[in-house]
């Protein structure tokens, strides 16, 4: 697989012309309609937009989980269109984290275990063990690494899915409403944990959600509506 | 580290999936267990009893080596004989025929297998022994014999009574307990009655013309045995080309060539059922697949390939398959301990269970194969799993783009092609014959099965729309319980088609078996007919044909006309100078390298057309001539002027074809393949049949007299020979139903397999329906229903399709006439309502008892 070493003066994203439509029997659904934008290193940009808007497919597409109807997108320097699934599975491992609306643990695999999970996948060396203890220390589990996701509540799960995302260290990070299945006062923790991390580990965080107060502590905003970009803005830095 | 998934890690998540699915997997590791049971069970048997076969070889057979043969030794034969007994081997001399046996207490004469020994010599090894203890050279003393048991309980006569067999009268001395040789014996078709050889010769059952099966027993010396076998049994077969020859050192050719037969098709039938279990593997897997879509996604989004993935399933899946092979194999244990009990009829043998690390290994092995092989095409299915579905759950059904369909159909084509491949190489292993024989019956069988279980597919997919458009139709009231039964029964994951499938095929093949039977037996009592024979006269010699004609024609109850026929065997050497080994090389034709019947006659038989050449007006025993059935005609490539070189009786009598004929009638002597002028066979000993339709009330009557008269001919009343085929046919019915059920009860598993594995929707709607007021009295209705309507439905595929192969069995293969019964087909389908009602509640019926509250809170 050929893979093109990060340019440090290119952007973590850049998107050109991206469109996603479904077709279905009776119909065609344009989801997405030539979007163009680009996402410096570092930056923290939350992506906007009523249901239906076209938010998570956006995300979904800048992720690799799935392959646009037309157009072309650049993870740090590295096209990624076109991709077979297992280089998008391999770049995925080795530049992305995640955090999930619904935490999306591995049921059957421990807190420890899920956190592990994202080095094992990429044949991470070192002492993996080690960073999966650190970092679950640091979102406040460390008693709980030997619990299953059953056995955890959603705040908790939401913390280890913040871990297991941080695991690789990777330059980006992407998340769905990762507060969105809390309460405010985990939800709260949960985020500032998130946007500590983010700082600590100088990621470039792209960030879906509904929420205007959490997109309000974003470097910049984008707004869909109809699948196109209604509003791009730059707010204050999130620290 | 190495990259991926380790298979450590692959296995902890396996292992605590399948821990948090148990139930499900429950079902599906006794899916695979019983499929493997019956087969491990069936070839463990036919295996234990090989080795009996063999390590009691020479008890079996009461020799070192046995020949077999029809007819008394010729001179050049009996040389052979002389030649090895003068070097120290032993022989003895055994004869097998079927004859009457009357007495002044028997009211019908009997139908007997007589055998006729030298008490002094045989056994050479084992023992007779007798009920009472008494020994066999007592017992055969004077006018002694002994009986089986069925014989004094056919006929009430008790120790000491005096019964007439041929023309001479013995006492009864002892029940026979055992008789070392009985299963390498030839006649079973009656009681038997054994006695001294000399004694044989008083009756006069053994004139020239009777029917008997001659067995030359041997002792070789033990110091000489190994080295002196081979010579032996090369010697005697240049002697007896025709004869079955055994020794020690192999099992019983006749034995072991039915065992090998059976196994075969027992071991085909018990492919079904694993078959059927594999296929509740791959249907189980897919259903759990669905519900770790989630994981799966979740996994391929943190940077995990498909492969990967893979490895979870895969384990998942061998596990599962080596615990079902596992409990299979205790299962097998106990099928081996079932089948002496089902055949102690005719093989009363307790064979020592074997079960050696082959028989594991074979079972294992296979068990492991067929889950693989069907649940292949689910585990591929992982690599169409998006990783998007995790923020899109919509995505799921997106159609792929066009390139990606054409691949995935190629994959599922590929394999598609891959299972067939892998059956067909399951079956030829199961196989006990040549590769290349082996390869084409496992390829027709799994081309067979196949076809089956598209046809049953397809037909579960007719019926299910069918049934929905009928209950749909405007205006048709349909009760609520019924609706909502069938409602259930397309609900997400409930794989209704492939339950269907499951269950069909068990019904279908044992409802097939079923038929077949009562077609064949139907078909045997429907062969005569009024005005065909009914009664059958054999051991007649050529001094009696004469006389047994006319009494037959003034007999009681004789209607019609009476046949007395005459056949010789003799062997074809040469056809036009070419030896018959030349012509003779493969497919039907090789039948001719045996012995095969001839008869004379000097008219043209009825319903026989001589379809090129004439039939003879004049004849002559220097003018030997002969007419052969266009059928063999064909096959032997003979032409009008054609000569065949005969031997028989250790005379040539080369033949010239005078006419080719066909012939349409149905009855003895019909099928005759070759008939010569009068005066061809005037010198060769010919044995003669008669044959006659007699009023059914009049057969015993008929009996008596032809006993007063002719004591020495055996007469066969067909509706006795037909009773004993029922027994043969029920026996051998059984044995295949036993073993076909096994697939039935695989079906039964799936089907509670699905139902455990869609218990978490079940549970779903019984606390929603319970919320809006339904009782568990009438959700019970429901299920039932839905378990009712799934049974029923399998059960009218598996009858309709049970009908359609057994009439193409019966139509085809074995000509024979198939009429449609409704009564099993109902039968068939009530039964696998209420089998599919049982397996639907076992699995389900602790959801009735769930509290809403506590699934809600959940929710």
């Amino acid at each position: 697989m050929a893979t093109t070493e990060a340019l440090p003066d290119s952007p973590a994203i850049r998107v050109r012309g991206l469109t996603k439509s479904i077709t279905t029997p009776s119909h065609r659904v344009d989801i997405l309609r030539g979007l163009d934008f680009d996402v410096p290193r570092g930056q923290f940009i939350a992506i906007m937009g009523p249901s239906g808007s076209g938010k998570s497919t956006l995300l979904g597409l800048l992720a690799g989980l799935d392959n646009p109807t037309a157009g072309s997108i650049l993870l740090d320097g590295e096209e990624i269109v076109g991709l077979s699934e297992d280089s998008l599975a391999l770049l995925r491992g080795r530049k992305l984290g995640f955090v999930f609306q619904s935490y999306q643990l591995i049921p059957t695999l421990t807190a420890e275990e899920n956190v592990l999970l994202p080095a094992e996948l990429s044949g991470a060396t070192g002492n993996p063990e080690r960073r999966a203890k650190e970092l679950l220390d640091s979102v406040g589990l460390a008693e709980r690494r030997d619990h299953y996701p059953v056995q955890l509540s959603g705040g908790e799960q939401q913390r280890v899915a913040l871990a297991r995302a941080f695991m690789l260290a990777p330059p980006i990070l992407m998340a769905d409403e990762p507060t969105g299945n809390l309460d405010s006062t985990n939800g709260q923790h949960v985020l500032e944990l998130l946007l500590t991390m983010n700082r600590q580990e100088k990621t470039t965080l792209v960030l879906v959600t509904h929420d205007t107060q959490l997109a309000a502590r974003a470097d910049r905003r984008l707004i869909l509506r109809d699948g196109v970009i209604v509003t791009d803005e730059l707010g204050s830095t999130h620290d | 580290m190495t990259s991926g998934l380790s298979y450590s890690t692959a296995l902890k998540i396996a292992w605590r999936e399948s821990r948090s699915s148990a139930s499900r997997f429950l079902f599906v590791i006794l899916a695979v267990a019983i499929g493997t049971g019956s087969l491990t069970g069936v070839r463990g048997f036919s295996r234990s009893f090989r080795s009996m076969l063999l390590k009691d070889a020479r008890t079996l057979m009461a020799a070192d080596l046995s020949v077999r043969v029809f007819e008394l030794p010729t001179d050049p034969q009996l040389a052979a004989f002389q030649k090895w007994e003068s070097q120290g081997l032993e022989r003895t001399w055994i004869t097998e025929t079927v004859s009457m046996l009357s007495g002044a207490n028997v009211a019908v004469p009997q139908l007997i297998a007589v055998k006729a020994i030298n008490p002094a010599q045989y056994p050479f090894y084992g023992a007779v022994t007798t009920v009472s203890g008494m020994s066999l050279t007592d017992t055969l003393a004077g006018d002694g014999v002994g009986v089986s048991d069925d014989l004094l309980t056919r006929t009430g006569l008790q120790l000491g009574a005096v019964v007439r067999v041929g023309s001479q009268d013995f006492h009864i001395r002892a029940v026979l307990a055992q008789e070392p040789d009985r299963m390498s014996g030839s006649i079973n078709v009656g009681p038997r009655v054994m006695m001294s050889r000399e004694n044989l010769e008083k009756t006069g059952l053994t004139q020239l013309g009777s029917r008997a099966s001659q067995r030359h027993l041997f002792r070789i010396p033990a110091v000489k045995a190994d080295a002196m076998i081979q010579l032996v049994r090369d010697d005697l077969k240049i002697a007896f080309p025709d004869a079955v020859i055994a020794d020690y050192r192999e099992t019983h050719p006749l034995i072991t060539r039915g065992l090998n037969n059976a196994t075969t098709f027992l071991s085909l039938v018990s492919l079904i059922a694993l078959v059927v279990g594999a296929l509740g593997v791959a249907m189980a897997m897919q259903s759990h697949l669905q519900t770790k879509l989630d994981s799966i996604a979740i996994i391929k989004a943190l940077g995990g390939r498909s492969s990967h993935i893979l490895r979870i399933y895969l384990s998942q899946t061998l596990v599962l398959a080596l615990a079902g092979g596992a409990i299979g194999l205790v299962i097998g244990i106990f099928v081996q301990f079932l089948f002496p009990i089902l055949i102690s009829k005719f093989f009363p043998v307790t064979p020592v269970m074997d079960f050696d690390w082959f028989s594991i290994l074979e079972g294992l092995g296979l068990a492991l194969l067929s889950t693989l092989l069907f649940t292949l095409p689910t585990l591929l299915g992982i690599r169409q799993i998006r990783p998007i579905v995790i923020l899109r759950r919509d995505m799921e059904g997106e159609p792929p783009p066009a390139g990606q369909r054409w691949k995935q159909w190629r994959a599922s084509a590929g394999a598609g092609l891959f299972i067939l491949v892998g059956m067909i190489g399951m079956a030829t292993v199961l196989i006990d014959a040549s590769w290349k024989d082996a390869f084409k019956v496992s390829a027709w069988f799994v081309g067979g099965l196949a076809v089956a279980l598209l046809l049953l597919s397809g037909l579960s997919w007719v019926l299910l729309r069918g049934l929905r458009l009928l209950l749909r139709a405007p205006g048709r009231k349909v009760p609520a319980a019924l609706r909502h039964g069938l409602a259930n029964l397309y609900r997400p994951g409930n794989h209704a088609e492939a339950v269907l499938v499951a269950l069909g095929v068990g019904v279908m093949f044992t409802l097939t078996v079923y038929l077949l039977q009562n077609s064949l037996l139907g078909q045997i009592a429907a062969s005569a007919p009024p005005g065909m024979p009914n009664v059958f006269l054999i051991n007649i010699t050529d001094r009696d044909r004469l006389a047994v004609k006319s009494f037959l024609d003034k007999g009681p109850g004789v209607e019609g006309d009476v046949i007395v026929s005459a056949t010789a065997s003799g062997r074809i050497k040469l056809i036009d100078g070419r030896p018959i080994e030349d012509i003779a090389k493969e497919g039907p034709v090789k039948r001719y390298l045996r012995a095969r019947s001839l008869t004379w006659n000097a008219e043209l038989p009825k319903q026989t057309e001589v379809v090129q050449g004439a039939w003879w007006k004049t004849w002559s025993p220097d003018r030997p001539e002969i007419a052969v059935i266009a059928e063999t005609a064909r096959l032997l490539g003979l032409k009008i002027g054609s000569v065949i070189d005969w031997e028989l009786a250790g005379r040539r009598i080369p033949m010239r074809v005078v006419a080719i004929y066909r012939n349409e009638a149905v009855g003895p002597g019909s099928g005759t393949e070759f008939i010569t002028s009068p005066e061809t066979l005037r010198q060769v000993p010919m044995l003669y049949f008669g044959a006659a339709r007699v009023r059914p009330t009049l057969i015993a009557e008929l009996q008596k007299q032809s006993f007063a008269k002719f004591p020495a001919i055996t007469v066969i009343n067909l509706a006795d020979v037909l009773e004993r085929v029922q027994e043969v046919i029920d026996q051998v019915a059984l044995v295949v139903r036993s073993i076909s059920a096994f697939s039935i009860l695989a079906g039964m598993i799936i089907l509670a397999s699905s139902v455990a594995g869609s218990r978490v929707r079940r549970v779903r709607e019984v606390v929603i329906l319970k919320t809006l007021g339904a009782t568990r009295r009438r959700i019970a209705r429901t299920f039932t229903v839905e378990f009712f309507l799934l049974g029923a439905v399998a059960g009218l595929m598996g009858s309709l399709l049970a009908s359609a192969f057994a009439n193409l069995l019966l139509t085809r293969l074995l000509d024979a006439k198939f009429v449609f019964s409704p009564w099993p087909n109902l039968f068939a389908v009530v039964a696998s309502a209420l089998i599919a009602v049982v397996a639907g509640w076992l699995a389900s019926f602790r959801i009735l008892g769930q509290k809403p509250l506590e699934i809600l809170r959940n929710e």
